[in-house]
């Protein structure tokens, strides 16, 4: 019992180190002063900019279209690569490709966005929607690939065989058996893509250019200024647009766990 | 299967739903279509309202992107891929970009507001005759401190900050040159000093200044300063001008010794597609009455004669931001050092703060 108390208190200062700015922030998009050292008043002046800032929506939306297409191409990618990786009989191919993959993800993001720059100079390919499209699915398709890999190794072999025996063709065993199987780590990897994607700012930061632009560049370089509450005001939107992303997921999540349980039941 | 195409479907269709909205907002701010100028500046470094007048007096679309540092604006013009038509780098990053030539000479013919400038900020060292710059804003290093906490010291000169009642306070601007700068200044040399003597003289100097330090920062300064948690600080006027608004306690000084005077300048990088259209928007921004409205949006100085007269009393009359003309003498800009050189400050600068007593 006592041991259960201590966690609890650690969970609880955790979660507050971890949210207490995040509330900070948005506590004081609603101030009057202008400032975030005192509270003088209630106003919602900063939202109203927000939404007068057309060159800001502009941002804020690419920002959208970059996660949401990036992401999506990055699981389609991500999930075919981890099927490559997961069925590859030589093994040291397997395992090559594995850290091959497992490289692009500890590397640092500066590195990779230079790279990224110099590749599109090179090609002469224009900086702006595609370029950062382009390297935003780059860079998302190995987090897609390890998250929906341990789903891949955790399925039974024999699975397959059986859906095999029954007269199952490759596209019905990948359709009908491998996909909803790994379903949950397909999710998984785009919501992390997603995320990633959404937040990035060192490899988006080299590929940006000709008026394209995403919201974590043009943040950082209004900060020189000294961030203006509006900035505020627009983070604490985006906030609660994450949560109910997230509250989504959650019951997509509920939905599938009820529909295996539906499906166990006929087994009993 | 079905599932995961179903909802792959919905996302994607959103996603094209916001690339339309995009596209209908852009169509709405007119930035779509042939005659385009694209503008590199940053941060929050122009009043959007100017940029409206100019789309409208000239019939040119605007598309403007920031940066945050003179360095990765460098890196993106040289790289190339982008077709920026203006640039805003500082002094330093102006010689640099000329001597990479990364930059287009300007046709003095198509600015004829230029008459407007103050002479005392045109040729200077960082580009003799204005061949390829024009002065945007400018400002001054100096010492901020809080009224409040600090009484009976005036900081008419860098030595001031070597009293001993500052113990553990001053914060400084994280910056090789800044602070090497005050170091010599407080000994009455040039701070574009390469004389080793000299240099050595001033890094024994400001080693002494250690107690005082209480932190080497950057932005940071501005948020500590405005919330009453540090009393002294050297920083650039432009910065402090915006702490100076946030908190009524704060004052801003150019120590009588010399300091160093910065500029910010538009410029046409070698990117740029648009040169008819840049050449048309730098002298818009020349315009007194342009300058004054974006001098006043921003809180810089405007290195605009006429403008300053256009600006309300109390901005062009407040000589911490507008120096009166013999103030201005002892200040001096940064020459370009070359690299050897720079890299010797640097050195000296990391000893300086790796220096502990």
């Amino acid at each position: 019992m006592k041991k259960n108390k201590w966690g609890k208190i650690y969970l609880a200062v955790v979660f507050f180190v971890l949210y207490a700015p995040i509330f900070y922030l948005m506590f004081y998009s609603f101030n009057e002063a202008g400032n975030m050292s005192h509270f003088s008043g209630f106003t919602l002046d900063y939202y109203k900019e927000v939404f007068q800032d057309t060159r800001l929506l502009i941002i804020v939306l690419n920002t959208f279209v970059i996660a949401l297409l990036s992401s999506v191409v990055a699981t389609i990618f991500g999930v075919l690569g981890a099927l490559a990786i997961r069925y590859m009989p030589r093994p040291f191919t397997k395992n090559s490709l594995l850290s091959l993959n497992n490289v692009l993800i500890v590397s640092p993001d500066v590195v990779i966005g230079a790279s990224f720059l110099i590749f599109f100079t090179i090609l002469g390919v224009k900086l702006g929607f595609i370029s950062v499209l382009v390297s935003h699915i780059a860079f998302s398709i190995p987090i897609v690939v390890l998250m929906v890999l341990p789903k891949l190794q955790e399925m039974s072999p024999t699975l397959i065989d059986a859906a095999r025996d029954l007269g199952a063709s490759q596209w019905d065993v990948l359709s009908k058996v491998i996909l909803p199987y790994i379903a949950p780590g397909v999710f998984a990897g785009f919501f992390m893509a997603l995320t990633y994607s959404l937040d990035d700012f060192a490899v988006t930061f080299f590929v940006t250019g000709n008026g394209f632009t995403t919201l974590s560049v043009e943040i950082y370089s209004r900060a020189r200024q000294g961030i203006s509450l509006s900035i505020n005001a627009l983070s604490t939107l985006l906030f609660l647009f994450t949560i109910i992303l997230v509250i989504g997921y959650y019951f997509i999540n509920q939905r599938n766990a009820k529909t295996a349980q539906a499906l166990e039941v006929p087994k009993k | 299967m079905k599932q995961l195409v179903r909802i792959f479907g919905i996302v994607v269709v959103a996603a094209l739903l916001m690339m339309g909205l995009t596209y209908s907002l852009n169509k709405s701010e007119g930035y779509s279509g042939g005659n385009t100028l694209t503008i590199y500046n940053w941060g929050d470094y122009v009043d959007p309202d100017l940029l409206k007048k100019f789309e409208k007096e000239s019939g040119i679309k605007v598309i403007y992107q920031t940066f945050d540092s003179n360095e990765a604006m460098m890196t993106k013009i040289e790289q190339g891929g982008t077709t920026f038509d203006i640039a805003v780098p500082s002094d330093y990053a102006i010689s640099k970009m000329r001597e990479e030539n990364l930059l287009i000479p300007l046709d003095k013919s198509k600015l004829p507001n230029m008459k407007y400038l103050n002479p005392r900020f045109m040729d200077l060292s960082f580009d003799e005759g204005n061949k390829y710059s024009m002065p945007y804003f400018w400002g001054t290093l100096g010492i901020i401190y809080n009224k409040k906490m600090i009484h009976d010291i005036p900081f008419t000169t860098w030595n001031d900050l070597w009293r001993p009642e500052l113990k553990n306070q001053i914060m400084l601007i994280d910056g090789a040159r800044e602070v090497m700068g005050l170091g010599l200044n407080s000994l009455g040399y040039s701070l574009n000093s390469t004389n080793e003597a000299e240099l050595q003289e001033a890094l024994m100097k400001i080693k002494e200044m250690t107690p005082n330090v209480k932190a080497i920062v950057g932005d940071e300064i501005k948020v500590l300063m405005a919330g009453d948690e540090a009393g002294v600080a050297v920083t650039f006027s432009g910065e402090a001008s915006e702490m100076l608004s946030q908190n009524k306690d704060l004052e801003y000084v150019i120590p009588k010794d010399g300091s160093n005077l910065w500029f910010d300048n538009m410029v046409i990088p070698k990117t740029a597609k648009n040169v008819d259209g840049a050449h048309e928007f730098i002298n818009f921004m020349l315009k007194p009455e342009n300058a004054a409205i974006n001098a006043e949006y921003v809180g810089y100085a405007t290195p605009n004669e006429a403008a300053v007269k256009l600006l309300p009393k109390e901005i062009s009359s407040d000589r911490r931001f507008y120096p009166e003309p013999d103030q201005l003498e002892n200040l001096e800009v940064y020459d370009n050092l070359g690299k050897k050189m720079l890299a010797h400050y640097n050195e000296l600068f990391l000893e300086f703060k790796m220096y502990r007593k």
